[in-house]
């Protein structure tokens, strides 16, 4: 396999991971605003066991769970109470104090990060990306699954229920956090180095935007969301320059154009969002599309009654 | 006689000093259907909600089949077999009709390894199956997998009253079940109250439609102001004084029974 | 006598974030809406302000401006983005049934304008910090030993008299009483005749306002303007609202004086790399300890029950 399609393929495993980690927090009403700083816990877990104790590739990618998913799920049981506002305030100055204290650290290398020395190729993240969605999956489709989705719809009727809505965002919001945190561990081994710039407020605001866009409702949006906003770049870059020649020999005129600069590509994710704030706030992928999709027939027939 | 199923016992809450419910007392017989009527900012829903837990009374105590369960949490009250439903419909608007009920079975103590359980997916699917029966028998002809968000009003009322039957409760309470129904819905929504207390529930009902009250409960409890003003026959009650006077104040409280009716 | 420098650049230094973090403040206690394109409008004010006064008008239509002129078009343009802003978030705000993660919808559009207006500004003028032609930085007042540079000082008072101003709108105007009412409750409010449509606007005018003029305002007393540069005061207002309270315009102030102390004087004893952990921190710290900070009430923020 060539290195473009590897590095693509990486960098899609890697997005999809960390975009179910947060969808495991959305899909309970709690918008983690905190990626980032999980997904660094899990990479410099990773990176330091593997470059300062030798473990083995399976056990840090272990570990890097293990660590984020502790430390989520330590931080979750205060930070939770929190609902709304000051619980997106809250995550996401946890990402903040994360970066602040890996910077301050000479153990994990500051400012200057830390190199990696073993190195994973492409088909690592993806057998653990199939494993997460084949998971999440699972997950969403059992009776936890739709509880789940009752406390992101209605908290206090899901208690007067019988529900311990408490334990459900808690647990989830842990579990998510693991899987971010994994999520970095294949990106230290992936790309070798791990540095804190790398895990900064725009990251965590680009998974969160992957998930709400993907849609939160059903374990397709997470996928749908990571894979379109990681996919559409690398189209465009290839696509709109022949586009563009295309156009300018129509014309008549000579003239080759650079691939769009990052910057669109932002500008183009940011029209995206707003658009779909205002036509389709429950995002891309809704539980009724997947059920018509799943059931043609069922539904048709009953909706003539 | 038999222990009452429902007992509450000198029951008071104050909101910022305001007594809301004060010292409020009633007994509710297994099988039982009692209606909880007063005016506007009575105490109704506050009764309600004292009696599901969102809110502590500050003295009193409630029982349930003998239980006192003052200190049982809100979650845990479903449990002792007590299901409600609410004055606005508050069913999950991203869940479909047949997700929403199986919601009310969640904490059924016949659901077993209540650890693990939740997790397996057979255990879903029989739970579907379960809920799916449940709406075919309760007579709710619409397709389990639409969105509930989408269906008439008078649908989600009932989609709510059978995600509350599906914790298989002993006592049910229905907050203002016929508010906002048209005339033949209303009537649908006796028959189906007449079946589900003639299997054995217990109903306890706010309700501003008296018609509907005198039909369904034989028995009432007057509110005004928190405290208890009224306790008896559905049949006698717009005959009591202090109800007419509840109702429509001191200066008309001699007038006929026949104007308060019509009040009501 | 150098750490009493360091309090009076602490104190000069929280008027700027005393200025956004009341911008927040307004937008989260009227509207309950936490506004991520304000450190944004922050950022335009100053680079278009920086804009006009190197190059010019745009498409050759003049030369460059004095920089007094350059910096109100600025603060314009960042008005004008806000009610943008308002257009494409707020008002779509009402029509979708309830659930927990509502409140998000605005918040996600904001997230999405960020990503719009400081890409789009990245490629007008680039990515790279720009020194602002202003009055420079070299008018320095001695006063007993403590150095204040001069339009620091100016700010400093400007930005009081805006606050007070501000509290009067609130408190003695009849726009300011219908700002209160919505804030109090939207449904009633327009039961009392408050149209939220005429309202709501104000709100973002105002916050326009104020964001430009603390832009215009850093881009004169620190002579340097970067597209990044809003990233670094946001997280400082919104550190500052919270530890002041959310919802209280007195807090927002206390808070923004003290995050400024804060950072002068965590670079005092520890250096500059332990800036961000210790605002983050400060903010962390309240959130789980006291989430109604020093002067909020607890209302705000928190969701409906």
């Amino acid at each position: 396999m060539s290195g473009y399609w590897s590095g693509i393929i990486t960098l899609l495993s890697i997005n999809v991971v960390f975009a179910y980690g947060i969808y495991l927090a959305v899909a309970t009403g709690q918008l983690n605003l905190g990626g980032a700083g999980f997904q660094a816990l899990g990479a410099y877990a990773a990176a330091w066991l593997c470059a300062e104790q030798g473990w083995p590739i399976w056990a840090t990618l272990g570990a890097s769970a293990v660590v984020a998913g502790g430390i989520g799920f330590a931080f979750a049981f205060p930070i939770l109470r929190l609902k709304g506002v000051y619980l997106v305030l809250g995550t996401f100055a946890f990402a903040e104090v994360v970066a602040g204290v890996i910077i301050n650290s000479d153990a994990l290398g500051g400012a200057m990060g830390l190199p990696v020395p073993e190195f994973i190729d492409w088909n690592v993240p993806a057998i653990a990306a199939v494993c997460v969605a084949l998971f999440c999956f699972y997950l969403m489709s059992t009776r936890l699954g739709l509880a789940v989705r009752a406390v992101h719809d209605d908290d206090v009727v899901c208690d007067l229920l019988g529900v311990d809505v408490r334990l459900v965002r808690v647990a989830l919001f842990a579990l998510g956090a693991a899987l971010a945190g994994f999520a970095g561990g294949l990106y230290a081994h992936a790309y070798t180095y791990v540095e804190v710039q790398t895990f900064n407020a725009s990251l965590s605001i680009y998974v969160l935007l992957y998930v709400l866009l993907g849609g939160a409702q059903t374990a397709w949006g997470p996928l749908a969301g990571a894979a379109f906003f990681t996919l559409l770049p690398e189209l465009l870059r290839n696509t709109l320059p022949a586009m563009k020649s295309g156009l300018y020999a129509l014309f008549g005129a000579e003239g080759s154009m650079s691939p769009p600069d990052e910057s669109w590509r932002f500008v183009a994710l940011g029209v995206v969002t707003v658009l779909m704030m205002v036509f389709r706030s429950e995002g891309l992928i809704t539980r009724t599309m997947v059920e018509r999709i799943s059931h043609p027939f069922r539904s048709t027939r009953k909706e003539a009654l | 006689m038999a222990e009452p199923l429902l007992s509450v016992e000198n029951l008071s809450i104050a909101f910022g000093g305001l007594k809301v419910i004060n010292d409020v007392s009633f007994d509710l017989e297994q099988g039982g259907r009692l209606a909880l009527i007063g005016p506007n900012g009575a105490g109704k829903t506050t009764i309600f909600n004292l009696l599901s837990g969102v809110y502590r009374q500050d003295t009193g105590h409630i029982r349930l089949g003998g239980e006192v369960i003052d200190d049982v949490p809100s979650r845990k009250r479903i449990g002792y077999g007590m299901a409600r439903s609410f004055q606005n419909i508050r069913l999950m608007p991203h869940l479909s009709v047949v997700e929403n009920v199986m919601m009310g079975q969640h904490a059924r103590p016949d659901r077993p390894g209540r650890l693990l359980a939740p997790l397996s997916i057979f255990g879903r699917s029989r739970a579907r199956a379960e809920a799916e029966a449940l709406l075919a028998e309760m007579g709710v002809e619409v397709a389990p997998g639409q969105d509930v968000s989408t269906l008439p009003y008078g649908i989600r009322k009932k989609i709510e009253l059978v995600r509350a039957l599906a914790a298989r409760p002993r006592l049910l309470l229905l907050d203002e079940p016929a508010a906002g129904l048209n005339e033949t819905e209303t009537g649908e929504l006796m028959a189906f109250l007449d079946r589900i207390s003639d299997s054995g529930v217990t109903l306890l009902v706010v309700e501003h439609d008296m018609a509907l009250v005198r039909s369904l409960c034989d028995r009432a409890v007057v509110l005004n102001f928190g405290q208890k003003i009224y306790d008896g026959s559905t049949a006698d009650v717009q005959k009591d004084p202090l109800v007419l006077e509840a109702y429509l104040g001191p200066r008309h409280a001699g007038e006929s029974a026949k104007e308060a009716e019509n009040v009501a | 006598m150098l750490l009493i420098q360091q309090i009076v650049n602490g104190l000069m230094l929280g008027s700027v974030y005393v200025t956004v973090a009341v911008a927040f403040t307004l937008t989260i206690s009227i509207l309950n809406f936490l506004n991520f394109t304000i450190p944004t409008l922050f950022m335009v004010a100053g680079m278009v302000g920086w804009g006009l006064a190197f190059f010019g008008l745009p498409f050759g239509l003049g030369g460059p401006l004095p920089w007094p002129l350059a910096l109100a078009a600025g603060i314009a343009v960042a008005v004008a983005c806000s009610l943008i802003v308002e257009r494409f978030t707020f008002r779509y705000m009402k029509m979708k049934h309830g659930d927990s993660t509502e409140h998000a919808i605005p918040l996600v559009s904001s997230l999405g304008f960020l990503l719009i207006l400081e890409n789009l500004v990245r490629i007008s003028y680039g990515s790279d910090a720009q020194r602002f032609p202003g009055p420079g930085a070299d008018l320095t007042a001695n006063i007993g030993g403590i150095f204040v540079r001069v339009p620091q000082l100016v700010s400093f008072v400007l930005v009081i008299g805006l606050i007070l101003g501000l509290v009067w709108v609130i408190n003695a105007t009849r726009t300011g009483r219908g700002l209160r009412a919505i804030a109090e409750n939207p449904d009633a409010a327009a039961l009392l005749g408050v149209e939220p449509n005429r309202v709501v606007p104000i709100v973002f005018m105002l916050t326009g306002m104020l964001c430009g003029l603390a832009g215009a305002l850093f881009a004169v007393n620190y002579g340097e303007v970067s597209p990044q540069m809003g990233e670094d005061i946001g997280s400082k207002a919104i550190a500052g609202m919270v530890v002041g309270g959310l919802g209280s315009l007195w807090g927002a102030v206390a808070g923004g004086v003290i995050v400024g102390l804060i950072e002068m004087l965590t670079i005092h004893f520890f250096g500059a790399d332990t800036v961000q952990a210790a605002v983050w921190g400060a903010l962390l710290i309240t959130l789980l300890i006291r989430p109604q900070g020093l002067f909020g009430h607890n209302a705000i923020g928190k969701g409906k029950l």
